[in-house]
């Protein structure tokens, strides 16, 4: 069976500016694929490109095996929601639904049908004569869903829908549309900047960054095993000690020693070390780590559901973070430990 | 009063209590003074245009209809109406359908030499009507098909108030088109709307005001207008104010305040049918 | 899925026409411009090009024209007194109805800013009405007010203020006031639209730093203003230029402007050529001013940087 969508080498720029750069990415029917990256990136234009709104420089676009590169939107089998909803303002909600399938020639029971069946699916029924303009934002956003979802579409594009809407509904709504992708099997491609949203709802990530796709993965192993120092970064929290080796012995980047001892240091030369603050083990627990450094309390951050202990150690910064009552005061010397396999170290 | 919100927030200082009174006292008379200076040629017009009496002349004496009546009785008059209406009619359907195609055009597409065009299309709007008068009598003036002579005609008006009113038009769509969503546009396209379709059902609906607006304004220049209509018709196409004009250089006569009042009718009345229906709409998308 | 289906179909024939349709597609936004550009074109630019090579046309005879070329018709302008005079009338006369306009505007305008909201749709809606009124109406109603036998001598004689009937009608100053009046609501409006950009709390802050009413006006109103005082001056000036009935139905016999000269050769004497010449010396003038205006506003645009 053709892939659901296919890109091949899909270029686009901007006289000098180039957003996309040679971009290749495979989709199978069914699957949840989220693009995500900082700003810029890139992500957003790759959606353009895929709904037609933009036409590629160069490369090959296929949707079910079909080449699009050429094809305006309105030939094109995709329906996208956007970020602001972007209902017809003068079409109540059932109007709004039933444009996409009177474009199709639809006959009109058959609307009537498919507009009531979406407007169930994301639990707005009652809301047909409403205009857009006496909805919330997120009733909009369902109604935006319910609109592509009536047209039953080879692909579905999210750009950014839930970036507009506060905490609470957005993790409601995240929720929804992953239910409704495990029941309906849409194939979808998803647009956000927000890492928890694409770890928590896609079945691949993209990560992009200046145009480029840096990995394509399953949310786990992008976590744990990031292909590079980009991903490593983008990707939850993490602090980096950017050190020198000399034969073994860590040193800060002034040359000043360091009270770091790794189980297996690199090579003598420049290294960026990079640590997740969770993994990272504080005073008494990190007695037996492989891995150790002394630091000194410079701050302490209370979050929540865990202390941060900024550590300063010779020239170096980093932070862990730690569950339960406040330990270590300001000023006060500690130990933290890390395993070998929480940390990356990647040449500088 | 009005001046004295300024005397408030501004002279705080030592003079602040005679300041108030002076300034809230030069703020009453200048506001009387713009709205006396407004309201006297409405005023005075309205109030003549009731006379009995057969000459302009105040005191007025004695009141009645008469000269209502004598207006629609006469064929001279009503028939410069009906020639001014169907002159405005023509002008309103031409210049907003020209104008927002182009205006249209400006929002969404990349033309060669646009600055050239804009300019263009804008430049009559700043040309005065004696100008434009002449230019096209004396360019038009010899045409003839087929017994149909350009100059004199309905016709050669409407196309001279185009050039007045579609610039206008040209310009008010121009500013609304940038204010709608492009994503609205772009969605449209994407459930399958093609592009004239998606500009019939989307785009115009979503504009609606503007383009009521700007045929509106189109609808009043042509129906204000005369001195290009003064040079390009002819005894039986004559519009209401160029029969005025006419009437006026010869001999006024309280006939010619009927006149000037109904003109003015007709322009307030399409006012308030734009009006109703702009509450309308509000009362339909808004609540 | 059947409508999924039809957009497959369709859409693959049209990606088999790719080539022909991008042809196409690059032709529409000037079939879509097409309707302006033509009016603009054949109504506008081409009856400009033509009274442009008119003025230089030969007037014998007594005919219309006799095609040739001459600077007779602008040499006239210059040495016939009639004409050299009528331009100096007609500049005279914009400029004073420009600066009474935006004199006018300016305080109607800052008093409609500062006003509360329940005025302000009043008298917007009062400036309105000149827009919205016929010049030659607007003509009459003044026509009915200064005369003799007119509202404001008869009022002025009810109130005991005067003891004989006069006539304000066919003076400079009933021209003006009817050319003020025509000009005001651009005026207004314009610099109304550029105080609705002020944020009112400046006011405040000037107080506040101990300024009086005028200091304020003179060191944060008036710099913050002057660009739209200029638009609405420019406006104002080519509008006045423009017009030939108010000042003529108006103004003493002996006020021509050139709108009326160019009135007066084309309907009234026939001589073709030397409209022309007059309607290009006011187009030129009209250009000149917008282009002095923009020149200005760059200048100014620097220094607000």
């Amino acid at each position: 069976m053709a892939l659901a969508l296919e890109l091949d080498q899909v270029s686009r720029s901007y006289g000098a500016v180039v957003a996309v750069d040679s971009v290749s990415l495979d989709v199978e029917g069914g699957e949840f694929v989220t693009l995500l990256g900082p700003s810029g990136s890139g992500k957003t234009t790759t959606l353009r490109l895929i709904g037609g709104f933009e036409r590629p420089n160069g490369g090959a676009i296929s949707i079910a095996g079909r080449r699009v590169d050429h094809l305006p939107p309105y030939k094109r089998n995709t329906a996208t929601i956007f970020q602001s909803g972007a209902l017809f303002p003068h079409k109540t909600v059932a109007e709004n639904i039933a444009y996409g399938l009177r474009m199709h020639a639809m006959n009109p029971s058959l609307i009537r049908e498919r507009v009531g069946e979406a407007l169930g699916i994301v639990q707005m029924g009652g809301f047909e004569e409403r205009y857009p303009s006496q909805l919330s934002g997120g009733q909009k956003q369902r109604v935006a869903l319910a609109r592509s979802l009536a047209l039953r579409p080879s692909l579905l594009l999210f750009d950014e829908p839930l970036s507009a809407l506060d905490l609470s509904l957005r993790l409601q709504l995240r929720a929804d549309i992953k239910r409704l992708h495990d029941e309906l099997q849409f194939t979808a491609i998803y647009v956000t900047h927000d890492q928890s949203e694409a770890m928590a709802m896609s079945s691949r990530v993209a990560i992009m960054n200046c145009g480029r796709i840096e990995q394509v993965a399953p949310p786990q192993q992008i976590y744990n095993e990031p292909a590079n120092e980009f991903v490593y970064s983008f990707i939850g929290e993490s602090c980096c000690l950017p050190v020198r080796i000399d034969d073994g012995a860590a040193r800060d980047q002034q040359g000043r020693p360091v009270d770091i001892r790794l189980a297996e240091p690199p090579s003598s030369g420049a290294w960026r070390l990079y640590l997740r603050p969770s993994r990272i083990r504080i005073g008494n627990e990190a007695h037996g780590c492989a891995n150790t450094a002394r630091g000194r309390v410079r701050f302490t951050e209370f979050l929540g559901d865990f202390n941060r202990y900024h550590l300063v150690a010779g020239g170096l910064e980093f932070f862990c973070d730690r569950a339960g009552e406040r330990q270590y005061q300001i000023g006060e010397e500690v130990e933290a430990g890390w395993d070998t396999g929480d940390m990356k170290v990647f040449a500088a | 009063m009005t001046e004295a919100a300024l005397a408030q927030s501004v002279g705080s200082g030592r003079l602040a209590g005679i300041s108030v009174t002076v300034w809230r006292a030069a703020g009453i008379v200048f506001a009387s003074f713009v709205t006396l200076y407004v309201l006297i040629p409405i005023g005075v017009t309205i109030a003549m245009s009731f006379n009995d009496g057969s000459f302009i002349r105040f005191p007025i004496t004695s009141w009645s209809l008469r000269w209502y009546e004598g207006f629609f009785a006469s064929t001279r008059w009503t028939q410069a109406l009906a020639n001014s209406l169907v002159i405005a009619l023509g002008t309103t359907v031409i210049s907003t359908v020209s104008g927002i195609l182009a205006a249209w055009t400006f929002d969404r597409y990349n033309l060669p030499l646009k600055n050239v065009i804009y300019v263009l299309i804008m430049l009559p709007l700043f040309t005065p009507g004696v100008v434009l008068g002449l230019g096209i009598a004396i360019a038009f003036g010899g045409i003839e098909i087929g017994g149909w002579s350009f100059f004199g005609s309905r016709g050669s008006v409407v196309i001279a108030h185009s050039l007045w009113a579609m610039p206008l038009v040209f310009m008010l769509m121009e500013a609304t088109f940038r204010t709608v969503d492009r994503r609205i546009i772009e969605a449209s396209y994407d459930l399958g709307g093609r592009p004239v379709r998606t500009f019939f059902e989307i785009v115009l609906p979503m504009v609606s005001t503007g383009v009521i607006s700007s045929a509106l304004f189109a609808f009043v220049i042509s129906l204000n207008e005369f001195v290009m209509a003064l040079f390009l018709t002819s005894r039986g196409t004559q519009t209401l104010p160029v029969l005025m004009w006419l009437s006026l250089r010869s001999a006024g006569t309280p006939e010619l305040a009927v006149t000037a009042v109904v003109l003015a009718t007709a322009v307030f009345a399409c006012m308030s049918l734009v009006m109703v229906w702009y509450v309308r709409q509000l009362r339909k998308l808004g609540r | 899925m059947s409508g999924a289906q039809q957009v497959t179909s369709a859409g693959h024939r049209d990606a088999m026409l790719a080539r022909p349709a991008m042809k196409f597609e690059r032709l529409v936004p000037w079939a879509l411009v097409a309707p302006a550009l033509v009016i603009a074109l054949v109504f506008f630019g081409l009856p400009i090009l033509n009274t442009l090579r008119m003025s230089f046309n030969l007037h014998v005879d007594q005919r219309v024209y006799v095609p040739g070329f001459t600077l007779d018709q602008y040499w006239m302008l210059v040495k016939n007194p009639i004409f050299s005079g009528s331009i100096l009338t007609t500049v005279k006369l914009s400029l004073i109805c420009a600066f009474s306009a935006v004199t006018i505007g300016y305080g109607f305008a800052l008093l409609v800013w500062i006003g509360p909201p329940l005025w302000r749709v009043g008298f917007i809606g009062l400036a309105l009405c000149p827009l919205l009124i016929s010049e030659i109406s607007i003509i009459f109603g003044w026509w009915m007010f200064f005369p003799k036998t007119g509202l404001l001598s008869h009022t002025l004689l009810s109130a005991g203020l005067i003891e004989d009937r006069f006539s304000l009608m066919y003076t400079e100053f009933a021209a003006l006031v009817g050319l003020t009046y025509l000009t005001l609501p651009f005026s207004f409006f314009i610099i109304l639209s550029i105080l609705d950009g002020i944020d009112k709390r400046l006011l405040e802050a000037s107080s506040d730093l101990g300024a009086g009413p005028l200091t304020t006006f003179r060191e944060v109103m008036l710099p913050l203003t002057w660009p739209g005082m200029l638009v609405a001056f420019a406006h104002a000036f080519i509008w006045a230029m423009g017009t030939y009935a108010t000042p003529s139905a108006l103004g003493p016999d002996t006020l021509w402007t050139i709108g009326f000269l160019v009135q007066e050769q084309m309907l009234g004497r026939h001589n073709w050529p030397m409209a022309s010449a007059l309607a290009i010396v006011l187009v030129v003038g009209v250009a000149s001013i917008m282009l002095l205006m923009r020149r200005l506003m760059a200048r100014g645009g620097r220094f607000h940087d």
